[in-house]
């Protein structure tokens, strides 16, 4: 524990003496920005033609585990590399929509069949060809018994997978190999986020040969010598530290133009400096350091809304694990006026620009702004900076100071008190959920600490087994890209942590899956409602999606970036300074 | 020797167990486990997280949980580890030359430099030259360790670009060539200077004060009254029994090293045991977590022996019986 502190004591201080550093530095020519664009378009009319060659260091700022095949990955840092070695069948578009990537797709709802037929000249990077039967293969390794990641609910969906995962068959029934191209998979149930839903990375079957499953994770084909179908390949794995890719010339959607990408681990800390002095071309930047990172003459910013969001949770009831239920049996925060009168208090714009350079985006339900599902803002309830607002509010719900403590008391008389949680971990956190707290108590509303602010996991400790002490929570969830709300906000949701149990939620949410939402306007519109109500009910009081800040270095051209990565179609990445 | 040697190393053995058993109880207190980060709405099942931590015996009362991995221990098996599906000896041994590396270079580092400055201010007592090194010294005392890396990769790296920041390999260099080594070594050089630097200034001192209580000694005087020419003076006699003492420091010097690279090693991103270790404790990695401890306790428990075993080595006024 004392080392643990020791280093975010560490953190506080480089962060603090670093930028301090660098400001110094910049402030000579405050009046160039560095140009930021909003979205997704980023053309650069004026770079000239794309080169040949160079290489592009790429920062990530905590250290991987190295496990390079997308059936058992677990971390972000994992994910960042395989991002450049290995392609997906199915893509993600800015959108959030999914599209056909190796393979095409044919969604067959009548028989409850999907149909992938792969693209023509994908090749493994040991030059073997992507076939149909690296994809059955896949989904074997998944749904095996032994199989040790938490990935099973990709494929459970196909039929027989269930049979094949508890031992009772020795294949998985649904899946039907056509020829080396084709694969027919039949599904127990087809819906409209299936395609999002259903694991699309294949396994090289051949390369895997002979490893049993349960120690694939731990074999040199995964380890070591990782290989996918992307656009880079891996030549060099400093565990720990650095990953060096090469290009793949034989990339299916044309050569990419960069010689290689350094995949490199970085301290936090360091990463204005880096970029600066050209070590780093391209890395996700902590918000602390975006002022200094904007004064930078060689950075270009990309700023995304992130497919996250904060917020703040009531505890309504508590989890029954007997029957897998929620039940909302606290009748403290039962009254809707006092939850919505807590949301007008807030000045969640004031906690943005104060504590995250503005960096967020206020929403008002828990949909990432970029969405197609996302309810338009003039059909929600907007929780805007209004202490009067809340004051009244809180007055009709009964909420008046009756003993004159300057601390307004329930409609019964008792004296009541908010106990708030929050996570620790940033320097930033402290102050924040003082922000927070004052904000209630200037509408006479008793918040306090509760006991201070907790590490994250007794943070998580206390709010899933809903300790009694826990009332109002900060939390933060990050989101797929699929609109479902499933997982997050059924009354058997384990993950819906303000307990908060709604059958017209239910219904709306079961019907944004159901045959109906096939059609598109009708799937949207039911998720619309369901924001809607959400919106109303206010289980939790949503404050924001954080905004991701990409730095690239300028020379680095045809950067793409959206809600979720900085890394689309890095075949198409060139740099300027390239030697032809 | 034989037999204190041997006796201290009996003596270990309910040392190192009883770490174990504060260790293991402590890190079963904090908080949360290695699942506990796994909250994933998208994979919504708390029963899979459920049937983990049966299968990792996480629900066992915590005896059992030490009996386990105790009996695992002492058959060399120090587990598994849950973040990174390896062995844990194998991931542990995959980092540990780095962190050698380190300690090797900051030694050596630390005993040419603090020889040099020693012996400078060691002879020209309470001079401006002295006054210096002294200021030096306090600074290099009074710095945490973090706050000299930070200057140093403010200044080295990023404002004169002389080594790199962070890592401790460049990119695009085959292993086992020239370039190889420079490489190596030139990551190596800042993150062993931070490392060194309280060693440094504890030795200088050490030198310095030494060298002058032994310059008043009689065998000096002696060799002045028989007209030794000064520099033969303080180069054979002052500094040779001067040095002694601190030789025998190499011992403690090992495990302060090794420890002193858990923070280094985060701020300059070098893969090393510490660096290892901070991450598991992060991630809740029990196994790995209880590995580095155990390596670490058993390198200062031997440091310390070495250091004593020295002493007695290089002088004979102490007798270890």
């Amino acid at each position: 524990m004392k080392k643990k502190f020791w280093f975010l004591l560490t953190l506080l201080f480089t962060l603090s003496i670093v930028l301090a550093a660098c400001a110094d530095n910049s402030s000579g020519d405050g009046e160039k920005d560095a140009e930021s664009t909003k979205g997704s378009d980023t053309e650069d009319a004026d770079a000239g033609e794309p080169k040949k060659g160079g290489k592009v260091t790429f920062a990530f700022t905590s250290p991987f585990q190295g496990i390079l095949e997308r059936g058992l990955y677990e971390g972000e840092d994992d994910d960042l590399i395989l991002n450049f070695m290995m392609d997906s069948l199915v893509d993600t578009n800015d959108a959030l929509e999914p599209e056909p990537g190796m393979a095409d797709y044919v969604i067959d709802e009548e028989n409850n069949t999907v149909t992938f037929t792969i693209k023509d000249g994908i090749k493994w990077h040991d030059g073997e060809p992507l076939v149909a039967e690296d994809i059955a293969y896949a989904y074997e390794v998944i749904a095996h018994p032994d199989y040790p990641a938490t990935r099973f609910s990709n494929v459970s969906m196909i039929e027989g997978a269930q049979e094949y995962h508890d031992g009772k068959a020795d294949s998985i029934s649904g899946i039907e190999i056509v020829d080396d191209k084709t694969v027919v998979l039949t599904l127990t149930d087809i819906a409209p986020n299936t395609m999002s839903n259903l694991w699309s990375y294949p396994m090289p079957k051949h390369y895997y040969e002979g490893i049993p499953v349960a120690e694939l994770a731990e074999s040199d084909q995964v380890r070591k010598n990782p290989i996918g179908t992307g656009p880079f390949k891996v030549t060099n794995i400093v565990p720990g530290e650095m990953v060096e890719l090469e290009k793949n010339a034989d990339y299916w959607q044309g050569e990419p133009y960069l010689d290689g990408v350094v995949y490199k681990v970085v301290d936090a800390s360091l990463a204005t400096g880096l970029l600066e002095n050209g070590e780093v071309d391209l890395m996700a930047i902590p918000s602390s350091q975006y002022k200094e990172i904007k004064e930078l003459d060689n950075i270009k910013l990309y700023e995304e809304a992130s497919l996250g969001y904060s917020y703040i949770g009531f505890k309504l009831g508590h989890w029954d694990k007997e029957n897998e239920v929620n039940v909302m049996d606290n009748p403290k925060f039962q009254d809707k006026k006092l939850r919505q009168a807590m949301a007008y208090a807030l000045d969640r714009q004031g906690m943005l620009d104060s504590f995250s350079n503005g960096l967020g985006e206020l929403i008002e339900a828990p949909m990432p702004p970029v969405s197609w599902a996302k309810a338009d803002e003039s059909e929600l309830t907007t929780y805007s900076y209004d202490p009067e607002k809340a004051k009244e509010l809180l007055d009709e719900a009964g909420y008046v100071d009756t003993n004159d403590d300057g601390w307004r008391e329930d409609p019964e008389g008792n004296e009541f008190t908010v106990n708030f949680d929050a996570m620790s971990g940033s320097d930033i956190s402290e102050p924040r959920a003082q922000y927070i707290l004052q904000n209630w108590q200037d509408v006479g509303i008793n918040a306090k600490l509760n006991g201070g602010l907790k590490e994250f996991n007794l943070f998580y400790d206390v709010v899933e087994n809903d300790d009694p002490s826990v009332e109002v929570f900060m939390g933060a969830w990050g989101l797929a890209s699929d609109p479902d709300p499933t997982g997050l906000w059924k009354k058997d949701d384990f993950w819906n942590f303000a307990r908060w149990a709604n059958e017209e939620s239910d219904k709306l949410i079961e019907e944004g899956i159901s045959d109906k939402a096939f059609d598109k306007e009708y799937r949207k519109q039911v998720y619309v409602d369901w924001q809607k109500l959400v919106n109303e009910e206010l289980p939790n009081i949503f404050l924001y999606a954080p905004v991701d800040v990409y730095a690239a270095n300028k020379r680095l051209q045809n950067v793409h970036t959206n809600s979720f990565t900085s890394q689309v179609d890095t075949h198409l990445w060139w740099v300027t300074d390239a030697a032809e | 020797m034989l037999v204190y040697t041997l006796r201290r190393i009996a003596i270990m053995i309910p040392i190192i167990f009883l770490v174990s058993v504060v260790v293991f109880f402590l890190a079963n207190m904090m908080p949360g486990d290695a699942l506990s980060g796994k909250i994933d709405p998208l994979n919504s099942d708390p029963q899979y997280i459920a049937d983990m931590r049966e299968k990792l015996g996480l629900n066992d009362p915590i005896y059992v949980q030490y009996g386990h991995w105790i009996s695992g221990f002492l058959q060399g098996d120090f587990g598994q580890s849950f973040v990174h599906k390896l062995p844990v000896s194998e991931l542990v041994l995959s980092r540990l030359p780095n962190t050698i590396l380190l300690a090797v270079i900051a030694m050596f580092i630390t005993y040419i430099v603090a020889f040099l400055m020693g012996r400078y201010a060691g002879r020209r007592p309470n001079t401006t030259g002295d006054y210096g090194v002294q200021i030096l010294n306090y600074l290099a005392l009074a710095m945490p360790s973090f706050v000299a890396a930070l200057l140093l990769i403010y200044f080295v790296s990023f404002q004169l670009g002389w080594l790199p920041a962070s890592g401790s390999i460049g990119s695009g260099i085959e292993p086992g060539t020239w370039d190889y080594i420079v490489s190596k070594i030139k990551h190596a050089v800042l993150p062993s200077l931070c490392l060194g630097l309280l060693p440094i200034a504890s030795y200088t001192q050490f030198l310095r004060n030494d060298m002058i209580e032994s310059a008043q000694k009689d065998y000096v005087r002696t060799a002045r009254a028989k007209g030794t020419p000064e520099k033969k003076i303080y180069n054979k006699h002052i500094l040779r029994n001067s040095v002694i003492p601190i030789v025998t420091l190499l011992g403690f010097d090992l495990a302060g090293i090794i420890g002193g690279s858990v923070i280094i090693e985060t701020i300059f991103t070098y893969p090393g045991v510490g660096q290892l270790f901070i991450d598991s404790i992060s991630n809740r990695d029990y196994t790995v977590v209880m590995a580095i401890t155990m390596l670490l306790t058993v390198m200062t428990l031997i440091g310390n022996l070495i250091a004593d075993i020295l002493y007695a080595a290089v002088d004979p006024r102490i007798r270890l019986d």
